[in-house]
């Protein structure tokens, strides 16, 4: 009985406490909000501290660029008033800041907040510091506008500028601190809070200055026409699929491709392709075993059948398309260069190749991960494809964060699956165009055929010696580009005025009741 | 009782040493860098040196497993690498769902469970029993994510009974919060029901085979009071250990049904502290985990202590 009554006390006092907290006040609800799923938790709210797609996505709504890009990939203005004035040599760059531009506290965004979040980019992000190299001032001229000055010619400073991921994004010169604590930038909405795994909410700034011109991809004008836009994290796959038909988000990113039917036939929603949205890429390493036989690597190549690899990748032809090309036909860097050398499927040639290098038989390590399923299912075909060219081969299959520090062994790998967002300025990615990434490419071909491509300003000409470099690659095999995919996303019948783009964003996007 | 508490206390001091010290080798030996997937392709060697630097982690193990232990003695469980606050407030903002699902989810196992176990037992052999121990069977062998799932697609798709996922809006308030764990506790507590049931059945026919029950009928009591009074009473010790055991269990987080409703709790944090190689927060998350399972297990040996007096003469 004593028990008992014990019991009672401490199930009112448990009902007491609940109550009081049901109890508290409510907090006001925005007037319109979008549930927007996502596929984890961003590493960061510092566009500056991660690389990482999510952070990008959500930020670029927060912080703006001087430069951005259209829906052609042309670089267009957003903070800068316009084009940059650009010295005879290419090396000066005068950039005029556009005036009344209000940041989130309030204040007029000058030329000194610019100049002090372009040297916090400089300094902390992997492009900014491989640009840094090259600048050899950077300053205000007046209250609106900078200078930058070169030691070098760097054709893509302006594609440097405008890409989300690893964000200049402008900030205001007093919020700039090591990690950030206020996120206070000029865009069309403002950061209010941060829930890990739960949330990240903005709300629309009605003091946003917005451009005149029509809006285009990332460029043009920018409306907040939602007042509040919330970030949650839905790692899983199938959950954000089920949110999306169930009303509960109003967009969910990154769908698995077998539910594109699921949500279009759904009648409240429909997918939307992002096409293309990427590249899946395949790394050798130049510097240690077999791979090092630039025979062997042509083998390889030799061997692929590229549209059976994406065909296990993304399992439908209306995620994927086959392109010998890296830039699509429109970009100034479209070339057919190398394309008689892609997705042969050619057995017989590549055992020939092998013979000729005197192959050993050692194995080759495809290393994979299962945390990007296509990853996995592209290896699977790509080493039967190799086994029937009569390479030896092992999969060597681990989570994304062994592979990420395996990969910089050259004892532990021969080729690796991987995948980049598409961007639209080819120094930006993959990563292997440069020194030190994996693979360890360097070699007299590439560094003339770069050279050339990095010293000319003239974006026409820069084109032409676009294709000799992607000449270098089929010839060299650093790495195989294995053609590119969509993405698949689910948008609510709810939602207005949405545009695909890599790095989905929001903004001149309604909700309608 | 006061020499049993302090004899269990001090062995909770030796297993709690010993799972720091697991919980730190396991957690690097484990191969992968928090630092080059922080900073992404692009970074270059330095900087992921750089990174490195900055967490501690170029420091020999030995040396890190020092300072964290240090760190630990004063109650400093450090700070999370990825998410740039200390782990102990990371904990504390995944606590509340994830205590409120195991509440609810252990409430409703041992709502369905016992009551069922009994039945099952007092009439043993009928259809009853058999109805009982196949759906008991059934439960305990279907996988919580996909029985998730299924809820999903029929209490939230279809009927718009409940929402899919996640853990409220902003602002929500506490019990808008918990109409999300409807469905997460429903899915938890029909799986964990059934190890319940079947203890429950078991510890119930044991008893009810006993002289004593024979005599309480012989003397003519009622059928209900034998049960309930008699057979329940002394059946109770292994109902308590279970139950207690799928409290500690799910106080760790149910990771599996934390992820497929996206709730932001412990078991979703120390998945995604893994994947991340979040090593403040997975070493962190998994000592209080740990604590946690350790002092429920202490309160069951003491609940033991409590309702039996045999123990407690022990």
């Amino acid at each position: 009985m004593e028990i008992l009554v014990k019991r009672r006390h401490l199930l009112a006092a448990t009902g007491l406490a609940a109550l009081s907290t049901v109890m508290s006040p409510l907090k006001a609800e925005a007037q319109t909000s979008a549930n927007l799923a996502m596929i984890g938790e961003p590493q960061s709210l510092d566009p500056m501290a991660s690389t990482a797609d999510l952070v990008s996505l959500i930020m670029q709504h927060v912080y703006e660029p001087l430069y951005t890009f259209d829906a052609q990939w042309g670089v267009k203005p957003m903070l800068a008033a316009d084009m940059p004035k650009m010295s005879a040599d290419g090396k000066t760059y005068a950039i005029e800041i556009r005036k009344g531009v209000k940041l989130h506290n309030g204040r007029e965004l000058d030329a000194e907040d610019v100049v002090a979040s372009l040297k916090r980019w400089l300094e902390m992000t992997p492009r900014g510091k491989s640009l840094s190299k090259s600048i050899t001032s950077l300053s205000a001229k007046g209250t609106h506008s900078i200078e930058i000055v070169l030691s070098d010619v760097q054709p893509a400073l302006l594609a440097h500028l405008a890409l989300p991921s690893g964000f200049a994004g402008i900030m205001a010169k007093e919020s700039i601190a090591t990690p950030l604590v206020e996120f206070i930038g000029t865009g069309p909405y403002k950061f209010r809070e941060r829930k890990p795994d739960q949330y990240v909410v903005l709300v629309k700034f009605d003091g946003y200055a917005a451009r005149s011109e029509a809006a285009s991809g990332y460029a043009g004008k920018r409306e907040a026409k939602i007042d509040e836009l919330r970030f949650i994290p839905v790692p899983n796959a199938n959950t954000r699929v089920e949110g999306i038909l169930a009303g509960q988000y109003h967009f969910a990113d990154q769908l698995p491709v077998e539910a594109n039917k699921k949500v279009s036939g759904s009648g409240n929603a429909s997918g939307v392709l992002t096409m293309p949205y990427g590249f899946p890429y395949f790394p050798t390493n130049t510097k240690q075993g077999p791979m090092m036989d630039l025979k062997i690597r042509q083998a390889f190549q030799m061997a692929l059948n590229q549209e059976e690899i994406l065909l296990a990748g993304f399992g439908d032809p209306k995620f994927f398309s086959l392109a010998a090309e890296h830039f699509p036909k429109g970009s100034p860097f479209f070339s057919d260069a190398g394309k008689d050398k892609y997705s042969k499927g050619d057995a017989a040639g590549a055992k020939k190749l092998l013979a000729d290098a005197k192959y050993d038989g050692t194995p080759i390590r495809i290393l994979n991960s299962k945390q990007y399923d296509f990853h996995h299912r592209m290896a699977l075909v790509m080493a039967e494809q190799l086994k029937a060219a009569g390479f030896a081969v092992t999969l060597d299959v681990v989570d994304w964060a062994t592979l990420v520090q395996r990969r910089a062994d050259p004892a532990a790998w021969d080729i690796y699956i991987t995948h980049s967002a598409f961007l639209p300025e080819p120094m930006l990615s993959p990563p292997q165009l440069g020194d030190g990434a994996p693979g360890w490419w360097k070699t007299p071909a590439k560094d003339a055929a770069l050279a050339a491509f990095n010293a000319e300003p003239d974006a026409a000409k820069r084109g032409q010696l676009w294709g000799k470099v992607q000449q270098v690659v089929y010839d060299e095999v650093p790495y195989i580009r294995a053609g590119n995919f969509a993405a698949l996303s689910g948008l609510s019948n709810q939602m207005k005025g949405y545009a695909p783009m890599p790095w989905p964003s929001f903004w001149n996007v309604s909700l309608s009741k | 009782m006061w020499d049993f508490f302090w004899r269990r206390l001090t062995g909770l001091i030796v297993v709690m040493a010993l799972v720091a010290t697991l919980v730190f080798f396991l957690t690097r030996l484990a191969p992968g860098d928090p630092a080059a997937l922080m900073l992404g392709d692009q970074a270059s060697a330095a900087d992921i040196a750089a990174l490195r630097a900055v967490y501690g982690l170029d420091q020999p193990l030995l040396v890190q497993f020092g300072l964290w232990l240090k760190e630990i003695l004063k109650g400093n469980l450090g700070q999370s690498i990825f998410l740039q606050r200390p782990v102990t407030q990371a904990l504390l903002e995944r606590a509340e769902p994830t205590f409120f699902l195991a509440l609810f989810s252990v409430l409703i196992a041992a709502l369905i469970g016992i009551p069922a176990g009994i039945v099952s037992a007092v009439w043993r052999g009928r259809l009853v029993d058999q109805i009982v121990s196949a759906l008991a069977m059934l439960s305990a062998n279907i996988p919580s994510f996909w029985l998730g799932l299924l809820f999903i697609q029929f209490f939230a798709v279809k009927w718009h009974l409940f929402p899919v996922a996640g853990y409220g809006d902003p602002g929500a308030p506490l019990l808008e919060r918990l109409r999300h764990l409807v469905l997460p506790a429903t899915v938890l507590g029909l799986v964990n029901s059934a190890l319940i049931t079947r203890f429950t059945r078991a510890s119930m026919l044991d008893i009810l085979s006993e002289d004593f029950i024979r005599t309480a009928r012989s003397k003519g009591l009622a059928e209900g009071v034998v049960v309930w009074r008699h057979a329940f009473g002394n059946a109770l010790i292994p109902v308590i250990t279970v139950v207690g055991l799928t409290a500690a269990l799910l106080v760790g987080g149910a990771i599996v049904t934390e992820t497929v409703f996206g709730l932001p709790g412990i078991g979703n944090l120390v998945v995604s502290a893994v994947l991340r190689r979040d090593y403040p927060v997975i070493q962190g998350a998994l000592i209080v985990v740990a604590a946690i399972y350790v002092l429920i297990n202490l309160a069951v040996d003491l609940i033991y202590a409590w309702v039996d007096p045999r123990v407690r003469a022990q």
